[in-house]
């Protein structure tokens, strides 16, 4: 068993070419380990000093995330907060202030399982990874990272550096909303992200939606924005809930049946579509959503 | 009575310890040459053992001792004595212990276990209470009749049974107006402790010491005895700081496993158990329940009659739950006023997990099926139901449903408190309600001793058999002592937890803590007391009537000029005959059950000082989705006189919370073949802190003689009864029908306004 922590990404991606698994925040790794899910790699390389994964920083054409960069970052984070509230509202979904402290958007998109909170956001903000190894650097979409539960097209050399986000349009919004039975410590039974833009009369020009846990990865639901366009945002609802269901694939387990996750999946829609269209038209939702508007008749 | 005002401030000594990190608990501390202890568990819920070798383990490099049940004496344990302390021939659940391995380190008892050959041949494996009843069943104890097991009644797979017959049920029946009847299922559930248990064991000579996170030292020494066959006095259980309770760690565990194992390998050994091991291992889970209640009413209200029928899920092995069916018993006739009842309830062998006590066994259960049923009784006649309760519910001076005539209690005044501390009439949205259940609980009388001692410079130390598992009734001894000698709470310190080191006691079970322990407290400080005032007496010369014991001092009465500190005397009493008191008191005798025929009695009909509580929640409902959110709570409770207000309103809402949790999320999943499938705390969802609501409690402080110091009643267990009925309550208003399952998951509400399940 070796460990060593990276000073430099040269070091690091030179660890991982020699075949060192790496470790972020570690609250999938070293959990997922003791749970007895997957032994610990034996060779570790840490990258969670990285100065350079750390970094939010703007970018010409948007907005570029560090891999490090933590959920409690995120969803504090002004520009993430106003612009790209859907991944603000994951964010604060995830497990308690200390997972939410240590653990990272890379691990959280690395890991890759279906029911990550991140996933769907990034996916309708039409997020691509940058992914680096000493053979170079390249982006991927995400529906291209994503292969099956806990699984991605990343070679094992390659870290992902840094999420890039595009900027958004002129109003839009978008929202994250997650069935939950309790508060906190929680994971997603399902989850859906949305992201809606209108147009000057307030009907729907464009949107799209995305879901967690009913798929073996994070899935983008077909032909929503040809569902909402020229829409009134009130009255789309039962049709994403509907298109949305149709999409899905659940399966049963003891977290939920999939008859009800694919009842549920419509419903976290439904409202996600509905909080996006409320921010894209300038009211102020607060972060998370799930709180704001009582999801799990939270309020 | 003058109880110390300064208790409403009082800060528990072991607080510090454990907020700052500095307190220690079992996996805390380590002995040189310590080895690490592993189980091999049977994994299979039921099979005969064809083949267990451990030869090969023994060779393992790193490996000192392997043992199984050829290696201790065939002793069978159990309050039915239906065990041993590993497999023997037949495994009946998947956390039986086949062998137990001591090693350098955890990865070479880990190859040890694995080296350990153990063959079996599955047999059907026993999950369904009705069909393990049913003519033909599979056994799972082919040898049951030859167990030993005082006063307690069986049958096969019947591990125990109760009934209650009074008066004639078949007239009331037929008084009645309205006939209801309702069929309610509860899923298991367990105690969860913060702190997965830990043992370690070190012999000296022929004298063993081990420290366990044991709820009951006395109960854990004595299992070690009986099944090592080894006097008391050479036996010394000490427990650290324990991480909680909840009942789990109630009993005796792996104390002698881990004794057993440091024996044979001559140097001291530790278990810490992971938490599956926590969920999967201890014989002592909250029991799953069939219950089956019909009530007779009359269109005034007035009940004529109650038949019911109660099965609960004993699992593989009977631990201490040989008396849940006539708690159970009770508890699915309430504090009602019936006179013709006939109750059976059975405890039935499975090949799951023993249940064992888990704080208020058999009540929140048997409880929230009672009064989601008491919701229905008054819904046929369209009364309120919180009238309906008002109406039926038992007062002082009226007869309960065993027989039992009450003294002055406080039900009532609980049920007022409750309903009005919530707003009961408030306006309330379309997705909102409120539900109300009131709940019972007695009192058990039992044997307990403490020490108390003052030494030179006038500072008291309390050596006491009882055990602080968290709920602080070990903290509030020294406010007794304290108000005996007329000093400060903080002039004692404790020595507790230790079998050696102070007299017995039934250890933190059955909130008996203060109510006996308490009173051996109050007795060895009186003893004191005695002492102080011939001293101060022949100082102040006076008569030792006439002294006074306050503010730290003795004083003539009427004269507080005429005084002498505690701490001079002290330092007399010093240079003589010391200031030494010993205390254990006659516990309180059980009132008499009148008119109640009672087969498989446990002495439980009768209750000394019950509890009585009302709980109110409000609660907010997703149609969409079934998700219950509970948004406010009042818990109003009768426990008697309240001795230490901030421990005891812990206690009411750590009950609560965990009542929620009861109601709506947690619950063990059984595979077909009896395993657990959510033995870890990703899918065993306690509630947590966010999820809290405000929680307002209200104590009816009704000064009760005969039961607990300075006219107190205890408080552990009373608030984890009536939450869950009361969110059914809630729910049942909103949806329609009762959920009839428990916990009411939020798939489960969804399904009944589906139009599926629901009572
Ligand atoms: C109590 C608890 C609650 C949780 N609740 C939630 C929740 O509500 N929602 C949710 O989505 N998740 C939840 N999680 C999971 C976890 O916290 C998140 O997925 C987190 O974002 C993982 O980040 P990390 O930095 O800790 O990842 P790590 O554990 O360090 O790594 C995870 C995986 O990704 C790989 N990896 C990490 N960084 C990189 C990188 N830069 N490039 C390539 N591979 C990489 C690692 O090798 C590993 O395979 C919870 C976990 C715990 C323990």
């Amino acid at each position: 068993m070796s460990f060593m922590i990276a000073g430099s990404l040269e070091e690091a991606l030179t660890a991982l070419a020699a075949g060192a698994r790496p470790v972020a925040g570690g609250t999938d790794l070293v959990v997922g380990a003791r749970q007895g899910k997957a032994p610990l790699p034996t060779s570790l390389v840490a990258i969670d000093r990285l100065a350079e994964l750390t970094q939010i920083e703007p970018t010409d054409g948007g907005i570029r995330i560090g891999a490090s960069v933590t959920h409690a970052r995120l969803l504090t984070d002004p520009t993430i907060v106003s612009d790209y509230t859907a991944l603000a509202d994951a964010a604060a979904l995830v497990g308690s202030p200390s997972t939410r402290n240590v653990g990272t958007l890379g691990g959280n998109v690395m890991n890759a399982s279906p029911a990550m909170d991140t996933g769907a956001p990034l996916m309708v903000l039409g997020a691509v990874a940058e992914v680096q190894s000493e053979r170079g650097s390249r982006t991927v979409d995400l529906s291209d990272l994503w292969t099956g539960p806990g699984q991605t097209s990343a070679k094992v050399d390659e870290l992902c550096v840094a999420i890039d986000l595009p900027s958004r349009p002129a109003r839009s919004g978008s929202a994250y909303v997650r069935l939950e039975y309790r508060r906190a410590m929680e994971i997603a039974v399902v989850g859906a992200a949305a992201s809606v833009t209108l147009a000057d009369d307030g009907t729907i020009s464009d949107g799209s939606v995305a879901l967690s846990a009913v798929a073996p990865t994070i899935i983008e639901v077909d032909g929503v924005a040809e569902l909402m366009a020229g829409h009134l945002p009130d009255a789309v609802g039962a049709a994403i809930a509907a298109a949305v269901a149709e999409a899905a694939e659940p399966i049963s387990d003891l977290r939920a049946s999939d008859s009800y996750r694919r009842h549920t999946v419509g419903v976290m829609a439904a409202r996600a579509v509905d909080a996006a269209a409320r921010r894209a038209a300038g009211e102020e939702i607060s972060v998370p959503v799930n709180r704001a508007i009582g999801v799990g008749a939270s309020r | 009575m003058p109880l110390l005002t300064e208790s409403k401030h009082f800060i528990r000594p072991d607080g510090p310890d454990k907020v700052t990190g500095s307190g220690r608990y079992v996996a805390d501390i380590s002995l040189t040459g310590m080895l690490t202890a592993k189980f091999l568990y049977a994994g299979v819920s039921h099979a005969r053992i064809t083949r267990l070798d451990i030869s090969a383990a023994r060779q393992v490099p790193g490996v000192f001792a392997v043992l199984t049940q050829e290696d201790v004496p065939e002793r069978r344990f159990g309050s039915v004595a239906d065990r041993t302390l590993f497999a023997k021939d037949v495994v009946r659940f998947e956390g039986e212990v086949i062998a137990a391995v001591a090693a350098v380190d955890a990865e070479a008892a880990q190859q040890g276990l694995d080296a350990v050959v153990f063959e079996y041949e599955p047999l059907p494996a026993v999950t369904d209470l009705e069909a393990a009843i049913a003519d033909g069943a599979q056994l799972v104890h082919e040898g049951w009749a030859d167990y030993e097991a005082a006063d307690v009644e069986r049958d096969g797979n019947i591990a125990s049974f109760t009934s209650m017959i009074r008066g004639d049920v078949e007239a009331g029946m037929a008084e009645a107006d309205h006939v209801v009847s309702s069929r309610y299922v509860s899923d298991a559930s367990q105690p969860a402790p913060i702190e997965p248990r830990g043992v370690l064991a070190q012999w000296e000579g022929d004298r063993v010491t081990i420290w366990s996170s044991t709820q009951v030292p006395f109960q854990a020494r004595d299992g070690v005895c009986e099944t090592l066959d080894l006097p008391t006095n050479r036996v010394r259980v000490i427990v650290p700081h324990m991480g909680g309770g909840f009942g789990g760690k109630c009993g005796f565990h792996y104390e002698a496993h881990v004794a057993a194992l440091a024996r044979a390998a001559r140097r001291p050994v530790r278990l810490v158990f992971s938490r599956q091991e926590e969920f999967i291992a201890p014989d002592r889970r909250r029991e799953g329940m069939i219950i089956e209640i019909t009530t007779g009413l009359r269109n005034d209200g007035t009940l004529t009659a109650r038949r019911a029928r109660v099965l609960l899920d004993n699992g593989a092995y009977s631990s201490d739950a040989s008396f849940f069916p006539h708690m159970a018993a009770m508890q699915t006739l309430g504090p009602y006023k019936i006179d013709n009842i006939h109750v059976e309830a059975s405890s039935i062998y499975t090949n799951r997990q023993p249940s064992g006590s888990v704080r208020a066994p058999t009540a929140p259960q048997a409880c929230w099926a009672l009064e989601s049923h008491t919701d229905e009784l008054a819904a046929a006649i369209g009364m309120d139901p919180v009238a309906f309760r008002q109406q039926n519910c038992v007062d002082t001076g009226e007869t309960g449903v065993a027989g039992q005539v009450y003294d002055e209690i406080g039900l009532q005044d609980c049920i007022r408190e409750a309903v009005s501390a919530i707003d009961y009439s408030q306006e309330l949205d379309e997705n909102e309600a409120i539900g109300v259940a009131v709940g019972w609980w007695p009192s058990f009388p039992g044997p307990s001793g403490a020490f108390v001692k003052i030494d030179s410079d006038g500072k008291g130390v309390i050596t006491t058999g009882a055990q602080e598992c968290g709920t602080g009734s070990v903290m509030t001894l020294p406010i007794l002592a304290a108000v005996e000698l007329g000093m400060e709470p903080e002039d004692f310190e404790l020595v507790y937890q230790d079998t050696s080191a102070a007299p017995y006691d039934e250890g933190a079970t059955g909130s008996q803590t203060i109510l006996n322990n308490g009173r051996a407290t109050v007795e060895a400080a009186q003893q004191i007391a005695v002492q102080l005032k011939s001293l101060a007496a022949e100082k102040l010369e006076a008569s030792p009537d006439d002294i006074v014991l306050a503010d730290g001092k003795a004083h003539v009465a009427g004269s507080p000029e005429l005084a002498v500190s505690i701490a001079d005397l002290a330092g007399v009493a010093a240079e003589g005959e010391m200031l030494l008191g010993k205390g254990s008191g006659t516990p309180p005798e059980y009132p008499s059950a009148v008119g109640v025929d009672c087969i498989g009695d446990r002495g439980l009909s009768g209750w000394v000082g019950p509890q009585f509580s009302c709980h109110a929640v409000k609660i907010r409902l997703d149609r969409e989705t079934g998700v219950v959110r509970v948004l406010d709570v009042s818990a109003a409770h009768d426990s008697g006189v309240i001795i230490n207000p901030i421990g005891a309103s812990g206690q009411v809402e750590g009950g609560v919370l965990m009542g929620i949790g009861q109601a709506l999320t947690e619950r063990t999943v059984y595979s077909e073949d009896g395993a657990q499938e959510n033995p870890a705390f990703l899918d065993y969802k306690l509630q947590t802190i966010a999820d809290a609501p405000p929680i307002r409690v209200h104590f009816v402080e009704i000064f009760t003689p005969g039961v607990g110091p300075h006219g107190s009643k205890p408080i552990a267990e009373a608030p984890n009864v009536a939450t869950a009925a009361a969110i059914s309550n809630a729910i049942t208003k909103l949806v329609g029908r009762p959920v009839a399952q428990l916990p009411m998951t939020a798939e489960r509400v969804w399904g009944l306004m589906q139009g599926r399940g629901g009572g």
